[in-house]
């Protein structure tokens, strides 16, 4: 299968301090992946290398099967971070603008753009000067601008950043049905829950280095360190007894419910769920026995503190 | 470098600055405001002329004799006194006190004796001064009358023979070259058009040079940058905005050629009209009513005909597509590295210096434009657009213009290479120290 954006070992540095550090990685068409990394990363510098703003000291970068070229980027969308529009223009003639640096003809850009705006609710806005409409507005221009063209492969860095959660919302609900479409999404951002309601595939990137990537689903079951939460209704010392050496109890709170409880476990390495369950049932009344997945931020800051802990001079 | 991309870049760049309300009444009501000061300050000083009767007091004796009939003194040469509306003569040979011949309604008093036709003096005598141009038209009709007075006595002619044999000389130009004489000379006039052309060019680089930085500041510090090269090159972005800015100060230039063009025409209708002749032309009664002949036989209007317009106009051109590409670049560069529009100014110093020395060069090679550092300045393309103008309109050999524009087009060419390495890894750089190391780091980055 032909990757959206195939990623190779690419190396960047800039006045000696290495930025990016041999890092690959691929997007596989119509999926989202989360670019993810502390300040610093190399998220920035790895984004402009793809969309030809820097250029690399090593490494390749493949879009759609093809090696990167300069046509290649016109078929990317790309929101950076650090985003702005021309205050003195209207609304409407600077999206056409962007639409023809980005290849379209000014009547498909047009027609385009009545569709997106008619989408996200700013038809309205087409005729006034960019200084007189509000800051979520932009935002949702600058969105518009980014898509408008249909491209193939979409960068969003930060795209909820400025967003109230209605219309941050709206935006999360376009880019799924994008990627529903067949467009392959790369979404830079810090906003961890955003992260796990979108993303398909992360990676995260940490001092220029790839220290995790993969399916979501997949990273957190790898993550996942027997953490179980249970519901039950009965006495908190039977329950303690029962658990015996089975797993470590984490704590025990109430519920709303009266007489109900609910523990934190972690399994003893070895140990089946089952094994638990069978070792409970009898002695307390169980209600509810979830596996807890660790969150992606979790994932994220256990990956970080651990590359924290390797010595600088080690890690290139 | 795909060139619709780049004509996008442009045609914004010039649309959003032609097509603004500021921008349509500053060219519009610059030259229409310029003549309209002019005609408006002529046709103010023709409405509000004083008139003026003036009391000669000819005590000698020589311009003026006693009207048998009317016992009056009369001029000896009326011709040299002629019809005016403002001006009215009087003659006495010995005039009352100021108080009295100002009760008698005369604004202006001349006296004089015996030695005027020595000394050529006298004086005026009023209470509210007449002003420059009635002196001047006082002086001229009694100089005319002396000359009249001196001719009678000194000479037997009369004096219309006299008129006749009067001589004016004018020595024409001519220029020995190898092909035999050709026409020459008026080349200080030349000379100042040259460097009125060049001072244009100088102004239009400086300012719109000016707004290409301001321009590039505000993508920064607004954030459209980064969407921008990452959809066009920056070299293309910066080739693009610098045309962009050209095309805006040419569509400037051309409609204030075009309206100054119309309003001289109306101006020239005012004059033939007569309109203006009362204020323009009052005194000399012998000069032709119509502009171009008016020039024509003003020996240094007659050049402003005889330069070749057709060469100074598309060397204008050429030389400031080349002067805007160099200079523009520049500007944009400077504009891509640092923060502020005042951090900039600094460096714009360093980059308008070589623009400034060569407009105060212009001065110098207006009156000597074959001294050898002239021609040299104008080879060196930082000085060449300015240069180059003062010497075509006095005069240069083809191959000389040529030459220097293609030296001007190659180096603006390498300079806006060496700009968008500059513009690319500036426009990105927020913070920290700009200046001239980073540009050298900035230009030995070569990037796809």
């Amino acid at each position: 299968m032909t990757t959206a954006l195939h990623i190779d070992d690419l190396r960047k540095s800039f006045g000696g301090q290495c930025v990016l550090d041999g890092v690959s990685f691929e997007v596989t068409p119509g999926s989202i992946m989360g670019l993810l990394g502390p300040n610093g990363a190399g998220k920035s510098t790895l984004i402009r290398s793809i969309m030809g703003i820097v250029t690399p000291d090593a490494g390749t970068i493949t879009l759609g099967g093809k090696p990167w070229t300069r046509e290649g980027v016109q078929r990317i969308g790309y929101l950076p971070e650090e985003r702005g529009l021309y205050k003195d223009m209207k609304v409407g003639e600077q999206a056409v603008y962007f639409a023809q640096l980005k290849g379209m003809e000014k009547k498909e850009a047009v027609k385009s753009l009545r569709h997106w705006f008619e989408r996200l609710e700013v038809e309205g806005w087409w005729d006034r000067k960019v200084s007189d409409i509000s800051k979520g507005m932009a935002q949702k221009i600058q969105f518009i601008c980014t898509v408008v063209q249909g491209p193939e492969l979409l960068i969003l860095d930060e795209p909820l950043s400025g967003f109230d959660p209605i219309n941050a919302r709206r935006i999360i609900d376009v880019v799924r049905s994008l990627a529903a479409e067949g467009t392959s999404i790369m979404l830079s951002t810090h906003d961890m829950p955003s992260v796990e309601r979108l993303c398909d595939h992360v990676v995260l990137l940490n001092r220029g280095r790839v220290v995790l990537q993969g399916a979501s689903d997949q990273l957190r079951e790898e993550g996942w360190n027997g953490s179980q939460e249970v519901v039950f209704r009965g006495n908190d010392l039977t329950f303690t007894n029962a658990l015996g050496a089975w797993a470590h109890l984490d704590g025990i709170e109430p519920t709303p419910q009266e007489g109900v409880r609910k523990a934190a476990i972690r399994l003893r390495e070895g140990v089946a769920p089952g094994s638990v369950i069978n070792a409970l049932q009898g002695q307390v009344e169980l209600q509810e026995f979830i596996k807890v997945r660790p969150a992606m931020e979790r994932l994220f800051i256990d990956a970080v503190e651990k590359e924290k802990s390797i010595p600088e001079s080690t890690v290139s | 470098m795909k060139v619709n991309l780049i004509g996008t870049v442009i045609y914004r760049e010039w649309r959003t600055r032609v097509v603004k309300r500021s921008f349509l009444i500053g060219t519009l009501l610059t030259p229409i405001l310029s003549v309209g000061l002019i005609i408006g300050s002529v046709l103010l000083t023709d409405g509000v002329e004083v008139n003026h009767l003036v009391l000669v007091e000819d005590a000698p004796g020589l311009i003026t004799r006693l009207d048998a009939a009317s016992g009056q003194y009369v001029p000896r040469c009326p011709g040299c006194f002629p019809e005016r509306d403002n001006l009215e003569y009087r003659f006495v040979r010995e005039a009352p006190e100021d108080s009295v011949w100002l009760a008698q309604g005369h604004t202006v008093l001349v006296e004089y004796d015996e030695s005027v036709l020595q000394n050529a003096a006298g004086y005026m005598v009023y209470e509210k001064s007449p002003g420059v141009q009635a002196k001047r038209q006082i002086e001229r009709d009694l100089s005319r009358a002396m000359e009249h007075a001196r001719v009678m006595e000194s000479t037997e002619l009369d004096w219309s023979a006299y008129q006749r044999l009067k001589l004016d000389l004018t020595l024409f130009d001519r220029e020995s070259t190898e092909e035999g004489r050709e026409e020459g000379g008026g080349d200080e006039v030349r000379g100042l058009i040259g460097f009125l052309f060049s001072a244009v060019l100088f102004m239009v680089l400086a300012v719109y040079g000016g707004l290409i930085m301001r321009s590039v500041v505000e993508e920064k510090s607004n954030h459209v940058v980064e969407v921008l090269v990452a959809a066009v090159r920056p070299e293309a972005l910066l080739l693009g905005k610098v045309i962009g800015m050209g095309c805006v100060a040419l569509t400037q230039i051309i409609a204030w050629s075009l309206l100054s063009t119309l309003t001289f025409g109306i101006f020239q209708s005012l004059f033939d009209a007569g309109w203006v002749n009362g204020s323009m032309a009052a005194g000399t009664e012998d000069i032709p009513i119509d502009l171009l002949t008016v020039m024509a036989q003003n020996e240094a209007l007659s050049v402003l005909l005889d330069i070749q317009w057709g060469v100074m106009i598309l060397g204008t051109v050429a030389f400031f597509i080349g002067g805007f590409l160099l200079y523009g670049s520049l500007y944009a560069a400077v504009g891509a590295s640092v923060q502020s529009e005042q951090e900039g100014q600094g460096m714009v110093v360093a980059i308008i210096l070589p623009l400034m020395f060569a407009y105060m060069a212009g001065g110098g090679a207006m009156s000597n434009p074959d001294v050898p550092v002239f021609t040299w300045l104008g080879y060196i393309p930082l000085t060449a657009p300015v240069i180059m103008l003062v010497r075509l309109a006095i005069g240069v050999a083809w191959w000389e213009a040529v030459l220097s524009w293609c030296l001007l087009i190659l180096t603006a060419r390498l300079v806006l290479g060496l700009a968008g390495r500059i513009y690319r890894n500036g426009v990105l750089h927020d913070g920290g120290k700009s200046g001239w190391k980073l540009w050298v780091q900035w230009m030995r980055k070569d990037e796809r």
